[in-house]
């Protein structure tokens, strides 16, 4: 959720954190702060962005260690003394964590019994005055942090540093972070984004891993053993993320589409013998013993796990649960050893959905991720990994990782099928047709951006929007609904279309607008019956269709091309240019959503 | 050194193929024209370039995104309304700070050619026009030069008043008051970087940089397919198949992911774009087939463009050849093309397409329809 950087090297630490922070703003971002040590320990902290603190820092400074942190509000309002990081009552210790410390009450109230001042309302604080303590009964700084890990409860990564001390001390618990190994100089992030300029081979920690940083490298620890974690080499460009004329990130990847799916589809697909080759280990027996496909997911994955169950359903003809990551739980009348459990994540790491599928794992299923992220927690968590390949995503609001996690999910789906024997090869060799068909039917829609922008401005100023599908329409809908309310903040709600006249329909009135998803795979007919129901109130209709579907009952029609169950996808499209354009059109922090973070890291 | 390349522009004369994207976006060798000439440029040394963009810029952003797939920076500067390349040229005036180069986005010229305009242009910081001997010199801007400096510049003269053989090859070296000289020049509303130039070669102001003279441009669809059996582009990507059963013979690019299927026959001059289709038995020569389109089984496309996620049914023909083709109320007598295809449209199966035909955008042609002349974007074609 929110970002750490760290540097221990020779040059000026805090050009280097400025910039590591500005490179992580779009994890979080209601304040920021940077602790330098040189002789004495430095911090400069302040709500708002990081180019807010920007304008509080100095130019240059003597420090060549140091620790940065960018937040996200968890306990306590964004204020300049809950911003990050946090110090002991003496000023020598300096602590930045991403995470919860579940225990902090108990731990706060204990330390305040024994005269310690707290300065701001959040769990962090509790660190540096525990640290305090042990310092003072003579521990050496390691020893001091080791001993205060030890009494933590929660999800954390935590970086340390002391007054003149040339290290930083780094703890992971279910929280993310890496080690950058620079020439000389050794780098820390909560994600490799923090410094890939400067360095890319790169460390990651482990859960219950502690870590001594110095200019030469990193000392990894494990239950008081030393552990050799393996370095890896990082191959995407940071600046790979750069917004490349665009005014939007958001912008940027919804037209990045095209290429996102031909990515994902890449040397996968034979369609000639109707087979998928996603290079995982799933054993042949194993699927054809499966009798449950659970996918657990949060926000867009969890509407893209929604589209691809019943694409497996359908043609693999296996049963489907999908699940929001933060209600899963592996319950009964289920043989473990049946069940797939399939996580999708972009960032690979959720802490919910790590959390879901190390629950399922615990009961002995096997586990599948499908992940944007290579090298994440998800992918070192699970059995086996699915790549969607759509490449780095950097506004808040998924939208190419959306497309390219269901059509990812539909190969996988016709593989399951194939397996199975479900599937024939032409009922495949169709089916992966429309699924080939999507960069193209997608690049028509983004050939439509104008007019979605006019529709889009017309009706910007309405005062709720309902998104309305059914079957493949149904996750569509309730995507277009999510990427509205993220980045324009209008009140905008998706149901399956036959639900509207069980209750929302007393909600719909001529100043709601009604988004319906009128195309094959979306049961357009029946869908049409509640548009007629919408549109008798006095909503206007925007529909995304294809064939000409409901023409007489839509006051703005986006037209999709023929193809088949993945024409809903591409009324997806239009659904985030849709949203796109009313929130630029009322000026919104459309990267950078207000209380939102892209990769939410704590449960 | 930064290269400022206007790309900008419509094109409206290759419509219905600029509809969704603008000229310099499209391909010749499966690569944009833009990608020819930002390549030209970085071979020349320059690895620095703005691109002027406008006109459906999405598309070049999004295919270029900041230059790290070619290793350099691009960034962009937004032109608009296209007044002109004198106007383009002065919306990259934020991003250049000293001597620069520019040219344009849809003409490929060589790595050379610019090479020497840049070394002349580092030696005596003066405004350089490139210049090179024409066949059809009234087809350009005509120059007149005494010694190494330019004295007169006539746009496009009447063939028997032009006074000379040289002419402006379209690379310009500019300092920064170059953007002031722009600033002074009187416009009827759209600005040329030659109608600065001229001003300028009135006060001998301009040096003149002599080339080979080899460029490439693209000025109607029929170019297309003459530039694209130019350049060379012998390619295939390591995620196409082509079946063992198929024939791919010649100079032909396949691009990613593209198929072609057994019994097919893919023939010299053919480009074939990213997720092509070619079924069993289709015969596609000297052809650009563009993204994501697919060729029946049995389909006959020669020389032809097939648009975007466009589909030539099972058994149709563009029989290919010569042919009058009418472009904004002028005859163009006896060009090759066989076809034009716009993106999306269908043809329908056992169709047949006269040479010459231009089907725009999202057509539907009809099973067995005969088709011949200009048809509009969006039109169903019946069969008679």
């Amino acid at each position: 959720m929110c970002g750490i950087v760290g540097y221990a090297g020779h040059h000026d630490a805090l050009p280097l954190l400025a910039e590591g922070l500005s490179n992580l703003e779009y994890r979080g971002y209601d304040s920021a702060g940077v602790a330098l040590c040189a002789d004495a320990l430095t911090v400069y902290k302040t709500v708002g962005e990081v180019d807010a603190l920007h304008a509080t820092l100095p130019d240059a400074s003597g420090a060549t260690v140091g620790i940065g942190h960018t937040r996200w509000s968890t306990h306590g309002k964004p204020t300049d003394e809950n911003a990050h990081p946090h110090t002991d009552c003496t000023g020598a210790v300096a602590v930045v964590h991403n995470g919860i410390i579940d225990n902090y009450d108990a731990l706060k109230e204990e330390l305040e019994a024994a005269g310690h001042t707290f300065a701001s309302q959040t769990d962090t604080e509790v660190v540096p005055h525990l640290v305090e303590d042990e310092l003072a009964d003579g521990k050496s700084p390691k020893e001091a942090f080791e001993a205060v890990i030890e009494r933590l409860e929660g999800s954390f990564a935590l970086a340390m540093v002391v007054d003149d001390g040339e290290e930083i001390y780094l703890a992971r618990q279910d929280s993310p972070l890496c080690i950058g190994h620079g020439d000389g100089e050794t780098f820390v992030g909560s994600d490799v984004t923090a410094f890939l300029q400067h360095a890319r081979e790169v460390t990651y920690l482990e859960n219950g891993d502690i870590a001594v940083v110095t200019p030469d490298g990193v000392t990894v620890e494990n239950d008081g053993v030393i552990v050799e974690r393996p370095v890896e080499q990082i191959e995407w460009e940071a600046d790979a993320a750069e917004k490349g004329g665009y005014e939007h990130y958001m912008l940027k990847e919804i037209h990045e589409q095209p290429q996102a799916l031909r990515q994902a589809l890449s040397g996968r697909v034979d369609e000639m013998q109707g087979t998928i080759d996603l290079g995982l280990d799933l054993p042949e027996e194993y699927l054809r013993s499966l009798e449950e496909i659970q996918i657990v997911a949060c926000g867009t994955s969890y509407h893209a796990g929604l589209y691809a169950a019943k694409l497996l359903e359908d043609h693999a003809d296996v049963r489907v649960t999908v699940h929001v990551a933060s209600e899963y739980e592996f319950t009964g009348g289920r043989d473990p050893w049946r069940t797939l459990v399939v996580a999708v994540t972009q960032s690979g790491e959720t802490a919910e959905t790590l959390s879901a599928l190390n629950d399922a794992a615990r009961t002995g299923a096997r586990t599948l991720a499908v992940t944007n992220t290579v090298g994440s927690s998800v992918t070192r968590a699970a059995d086996d990994a699915l790549y969607i390949r759509a490449g780095p995503e950097i506004g808040v609001a998924a939208t190419k990782t959306f497309v390219s996690q269901v059509a990812t999910l539909a190969l996988f789906a016709v593989h399951v099928g194939r397996t199975r024997d479900e599937l024939s090869t032409s009922e495949a060799t169709e089916l992966l047709r429309d699924v080939r068909g999507l960069p193209g039917a997608v690049q028509r829609a983004l050939d439509a951006d104008e007019q979605v922008r006019e529709v889009a401005e017309e009706y910007a100023d309405f005062s709720a929007f309902f998104f309305i599908g059914r079957y493949l329409g149904h996750p569509v809908a309730l995507e277009g609904a999510l990427k509205l309310k993220e980045i324009s903040y209008d009140h905008a709600e998706g149901f399956p279309a036959g639900e509207l006249k069980h209750g929302p329909l007393a909600l719909v009135t001529d100043e709601t607008p009604i988004l319906a998803v009128l195309t094959e795979g979306a049961r357009p007919d029946q869908t049409l019956n509640s548009v007629k129901e919408a549109e008798s109130r006095g909503a206007p209709v925007i529909g995304c269709h294809s064939d000409d579907h409901g023409e007489k009952f839509i006051d703005a029609a986006f037209e999709v091309p023929a193809l088949g169950e993945m024409e809903p996808l591409v009324a997806n499209v239009y659904m985030q240019l849709f949203a796109y354009h009313v929130a630029n059109s009322k000026g919104r922090g459309i990267d950078k959503p207000r209380n939102l973070a892209k990769s939410v890291t704590v449960e | 050194m930064k290269a400022v390349i206007l790309a900008a522009g419509e094109g409206t004369r290759l419509q219905p193929l600029t509809e969704s994207r603008p000229k310099p976006m499209l391909p010749v060798g499966n690569r944009p024209l833009l990608e020819h000439v930002v390549e030209a440029v970085i071979e020349a040394g320059i690895d620095d370039i703005v691109l002027v963009v406008g006109y459906r810029r999405e598309r070049i952003q999004s295919y270029f995104g900041d230059g790290d797939a070619w290793g350099v920076d691009i960034e962009y500067a937004v032109q608009e309304k296209q007044l002109g390349t004198g106007h383009a040229v002065l919306q990259a005036e934020g991003h250049v700070h000293g001597p620069f180069i520019a040219l344009n986005g849809d003409r490929i010229v060589g790595a050379d050619d610019i090479a020497s305009v840049v070394s002349s242009l580092k030696e005596t910081g003066e405004t350089t026009l490139a210049v090179a001997r024409a066949e059809r010199p009234s087809e350009y801007g005509v120059v007149s030069l005494e010694g190494d400096t330019v004295v007169d510049i006539v746009e496009k003269p009447p063939r028997h008043a032009t006074p000379s053989d040289i002419v402006n090859a379209g690379i310009y070296g500019f300092a920064p008051d170059i953007f002031d000289a722009l600033r002074e020049t009187d416009t009827d509303g759209e600005l040329a970087v030659t109608d600065t130039l001229e001003r300028l070669a009135e006060e001998k102001a301009v040096d003149a940089v002599m080339l080979s003279g080899r460029w490439m441009d693209v000025s109607y669809l029929w170019d297309l397919l003459r530039v694209n059996d130019h350049v060379g582009k012998a390619a295939m990507a390591d995620s196409a198949r082509v079946s063992e059963a198929a024939t791919v013979v010649g100079d032909v690019a396949v691009g990613a992911d593209a198929r072609v299927r057994p019994g097919a026959r893919v023939l010299t001059g053919t480009a074939l774009g990213d997720n092509v289709h070619v079924s069993a038995n289709a015969v596609v020569s000297n052809s650009i087939v563009l993204p994501d389109a697919t060729i029946g089984p049995g389909a006959v496309v020669r020389d032809a463009v097939i648009g975007e996620n466009a589909t030539v049914a099972a058994n149709s023909t563009v029989e290919g050849g010569d042919a009058d083709v009418v472009v904004g109320g002028r005859v163009h007598e006896s060009v090759r093309l066989g076809a034009v295809v716009g993106d999306n449209a269908r043809i329908g199966g056992a169709a047949t397409l006269a040479p010459g035909t231009v089907v725009g955008n999202r057509v539907d042609v009809e099973t067995g329809a005969h088709v011949e002349g200009r048809i509009e974007s969006d039109a169903l074609v019946r069969r008679a």
